[in-house]
Formats: structure tokens, C-alpha cells, sequence
């Protein structure tokens, strides 16, 4: 038994106790609804790729936060209020093997209740829109899918930040109660906190016109939707320039999703 | 008993702030037999059993293992086991069995669970409950198994069968330490006890030695133990006065 067997025990439990959840289905069957729905009220399917994204973007941006927290805002609280987390530490699984094979599991959860829907929306936008969005551009003014594959890689990667965020704060509750609290809370912090804080900055004189662009690109939320901006909306938008650094944004999100999983391992190994 | 010391606490303390949970205790948990801890509720027994397992640090002393070397080398039931719902049993036991390679039916037939092995884990009554935490704490035939509480809140018929098993499983050369407040089961098997009292052991000795003081049932011995205990406390808090 190696630790990386561990690993993948812990995983393949997390996998198959998600397939027996039914509530993930409800969970998929709203997400997908909403997508849909805003995307029609907006128009965007019929007008192409780019246009269905800034249909989507402010939803996205609450929406994908909120079914993250929800897949793993007990990830780590139920085992410990259950006992389980006393238990393993008899057993030869480093803390590391076990978050992070909790983490894969529900990676893979949330990475399906994401996709699938903005995945078929993708369909449907290819198959409803003019043929001018057929194109695979490679050069800026032009829709396209590539530009719509791009928007669902930053989705699922802000996703799994998101879901890191979430167990960070499981880790630390310790008890059910106490995880929804922290969960609400840290929700309500990633989806519209950031921005707040940054413009109370702004009032405040913290923050500059100079400096707003980093100072949103330091929430996992304002580094998103830079990066949509960055590389989906002004590709095809001549002249346009992004808000925030790219190079800044990622920095930013790699920070939120490494930092919240060590932080997570490291609260976990010393309760 | 082989005599030979799997598990020693040494002069071990630990506080929570300003409350003392354990005092200066000193503790062998050997080879070959079942080692009680008994005193009344808030005595020290489960903080004196989690730090033997590692999972509290001590604040002063030291805990060391003296046994063979071993894939997972303490085996631990909690007071109140849970387990993951949306599982069989089967499916439960194989979770902790594939963490150390071991089989999973033959950890249920140890604890005599071979017939439920497809009954779903919160379907299971807390007699069942309490063996599946047995068999898993048999996972990876581990030196040492501490048992917390086995056979509280459960039926008279349960809790005999539950203190079997524990029984059998010091027989096969494993070192068990056990807290209970079930005096006539932890007479009946442990080859050692440990009384507590506020944090400290009070005494360790057989079951036999401890009746003989009295000369009745244990729950005499032990009760005479506190009641001298706590005239000590008195008398040197008046002392002190």
C-alpha cells in the first residue's frame, strides 16, 4: 500500500458516494435551467459565441461559487464531526492523500455539474447561430468557439478555486453547524465581497484608477472576470484592451487555489 | 500475558487551559491481555485513551510504543463510531481494508458481521454499529487496539458479546486498552485495571487483587477506592486551609 493508493481509495469513494447522491441531479437539472434560461431571456444563443458569454458572465460568477460551496462546504466538516478524521489518523494515509483525494472526488462532481450544461449550451449555440461563429479564429474581431472553449476552461478552473475556498472553511468549522455559517459567509465574501472591499477602497483613496485593475485582479472573483474579459470578450473586440494583467489574474488565482489547499491539508493534519 | 509492553504512557499530563484532564500518569498497556481504564464519568479515561493513541498531544510526559513493527500500529474505536451513510458494510469495511491491504470479509467474519455484508451501514443497529467499529479497528491486524467505551448504551446481551470479541482479540497476542463504566464485563475480561480519579490513576492491579480489598464485587472495590480518594482531597484541601 502506497500513499498515492490511499489517495486513490479515498477518491474512488468520494466518486462513488456522488453517483448515489440524488440531490446532485436536482443540483445539475437547476444550474442547467438557469444557464438556459438566462442565456434565452438574453438573446445570446441565436447571436453567437461571444454574445452568449456576456449573457452569462455576472450569473456564472454567483452561480458557479454557489454549487462549489455546495458540493464542498462539508467535505472535511462531516468526517470530523463523525469521528472518521480520528480514525484515519491510525491508519498509514498522510493528511495530504486524504484532502486531496476528497478534493479529486468532488473536483469531479462539480467539474460535471458545470460543464454539462455550458457544454450544451455550447451545442446549442453552434447549432442556433449564424455561420459566421463555425469560424476557428485566430486573429481578434472574429466569434468563435475556440473563444467559447476558452470561457469553459476559465469557468471550471475558477470552479475548483472556488471548491478549494470551500474546504478550507470546512476544515476549519469542525462541526455541521458551523460549516454552513462559514460557508454562507465565505460565499458571500467570494461573489461579491472582493469587489466591495476593493471599491470601498477606491472610496477611501486605498485604491487608485492606477491601481484598480490589480486590486481586482486579487480576488479570485475580479481575477475571472478579467481573464474572461482578457481572453473572451475583447479577442473579438478590435482595439480593445484587457482591465486587469493577465500574467495578475492567474498569479491571483493560483495563489487562492494552492494557498486554500495547503491551508486546508495543514488544518487537517494539525486538529 | 507475555509481560512484553506495547504501549507505555510515562508521567504523562495534559491540560485545557486551567482544567487538568490527566496528572503525572503512568501507564503499560502489555501484550496478550486487555488493560481497563475505569473511574467516574470525567475521570481523565477517554483523554488518557486519545493520548495513548496520539490524537491529543500531551502538555508533560511521554507516550512510547514498544511494539513490532507493523503496517498500522494502533487500532482505535471511538466512543460513538459513525460511519459514512450510502454505504453497505461490506463496502465500509473495504474502505478502511484497502488503506492497510487487508481483506474485508475476513475482518466481518471476525466480528461475526459476514451475514449483514450487504446491509446498508446506517441501516445497522448500535450493537451492529459497534462491531463493524471493532472490525475496523482490526483493520491491518494492528499491535495495539484501544477500545473507548465498546458496549455503552447497549443491551445486556450485546455488550457480553461485545466483551467477548474483545476478549478474543487479546488472545491473540494483541495489547487492549478499554475504558467502561460496565464493572461486571471489565472484571469478567480484563487482565488489568487501571481506576481514575479527577486525571490520576488511583491504582492498577488484577481484577482479583481489587476485590480483595473489599472482599465483595468490584463495584465495591472501586467505590471505596473514590470515596478514600476524595477524603484525601479533602483532608489536604483543609490541611492546605
Amino acid at each position: 500500500m502506497t500513499r498515492a493508493d490511499g489517495f486513490w481509495t479515498v477518491f474512488v469513494r468520494e466518486v462513488r458516494a456522488a453517483i448515489r447522491t440524488r440531490a446532485y441531479l436536482g443540483l445539475l437539472a437547476v444550474l442547467a435551467a438557469a444557464l438556459f434560461g438566462v442565456a434565452r431571456a438574453g438573446g445570446g444563443p441565436a447571436g453567437g459565441y461571444v454574445p452568449t458569454v456576456v449573457d452569462l458572465l455576472v450569473v456564472v460568477e454567483v452561480l458557479v461559487p454557489t454549487v462549489a460551496f455546495a458540493v464542498g462546504y462539508r467535505a472535511i466538516a462531516d468526517p470530523a464531526a463523525r469521528g472518521e478524521l480520528d480514525v484515519l489518523e491510525t491508519y498509514p494515509l498522510p493528511s495530504w492523500a486524504y484532502v486531496g483525494g476528497v478534493y479529486a472526488g468532488r473536483s469531479a462532481v462539480l467539474l460535471t455539474l458545470v460543464g454539462l450544461p455550458l457544454a450544451a449550451l455550447g451545442v446549442q449555440v453552434a447549432t442556433t447561430a449564424g455561420p459566421e461563429t463555425t469560424v476557428f479564429a485566430s486573429h481578434r474581431g472574429v466569434d468563435s468557439p475556440l473563444l467559447y472553449v476558452r470561457f469553459l476552461a476559465l469557468t471550471l478552473w475558477y470552479a475548483l478555486i472556488a471548491l478549494s475556498l470551500a474546504f478550507v472553511l470546512s476544515a476549519l468549522a469542525g462541526s455541521r453547524g458551523r460549516a454552513l455559517v462559514l460557508a454562507l459567509a465565505g460565499l458571500l465574501v467570494v461573489t461579491v465581497g472582493g469587489d466591495v472591499a476593493v471599491f470601498a477602497g477606491l472610496d477611501g483613496g486605498l485604491v487608485t484608477s492606477e491601481t484598480l485593475g490589480g486590486a481586482l485582479a486579487m480576488t479570485p472573483a475580479g481575477a475571472y472576470r478579467g481573464l474572461v474579459f482578457d481572453q473572451v470578450l475583447y479577442v473579438a473586440v478590435p482595439g480593445r484592451s484587457a482591465f486587469v494583467s493577465g500574467a495578475v489574474a492567474v498569479g491571483s488565482l493560483l495563489f487562492w487555489w494552492v494557498g486554500s489547499l495547503v491551508a486546508t491539508e495543514l488544518v487537517t493534519d494539525t486538529r | 500475558m507475555t509481560g512484553e509492553t506495547y504501549l507505555s504512557a510515562n508521567e504523562v499530563g495534559k491540560t485545557y487551559g486551567d482544567v487538568t484532564a490527566l496528572s503525572d500518569v503512568s501507564l503499560d498497556v502489555p501484550a496478550d491481555a486487555v488493560t481497563g481504564l475505569i473511574g467516574p464519568n470525567g475521570s481523565g479515561k477517554t483523554t488518557l485513551l486519545r493520548v495513548l493513541l496520539g490524537l491529543e498531544r500531551p502538555t508533560g510526559g511521554t507516550v512510547e510504543y514498544g511494539g513490532p513493527d507493523a503496517v498500522r500500529r494502533l487500532g482505535y474505536l471511538p466512543q460513538r463510531p459513525t460511519f459514512r451513510p450510502g454505504f453497505t458494510v461490506r463496502e465500509t469495511i473495504g474502505f478502511y481494508a484497502d488503506l492497510v491491504d487487508d481483506d474485508p470479509d475476513r475482518l466481518l467474519e471476525r466480528v461475526g458481521l459476514g451475514d449483514v455484508a450487504d446491509r446498508p451501514v446506517d441501516g445497522l443497529s448500535g450493537g451492529m454499529t459497534r462491531l463493524l467499529g471493532i472490525a475496523q479497528a482490526l483493520a491491518g491486524d494492528p499491535p495495539v487496539v484501544v477500545l473507548d467505551e465498546p458496549a455503552s448504551g447497549l443491551d445486556p446481551a450485546m455488550s457480553e458479546l461485545i466483551f467477548d470479541v474483545v476478549a478474543s482479540i487479546a488472545d491473540e497476542g494483541r495489547a487492549v486498552a478499554l475504558s467502561s463504566h460496565e464493572l461486571a464485563l471489565v472484571e469478567r475480561t480484563a487482565d488489568r485495571l487501571a481506576v481514575l480519579e479527577s486525571g490520576a490513576v488511583v491504582t492498577v492491579d488484577t481484577p482479583q487483587a481489587l476485590r480483595e480489598r473489599t472482599g465483595g464485587p468490584l463495584h465495591e472495590t472501586f467505590t471505596s477506592l473514590l470515596e478514600r480518594e476524595s477524603a484525601v482531597v479533602t483532608a489536604t484541601e483543609v490541611g492546605d486551609a
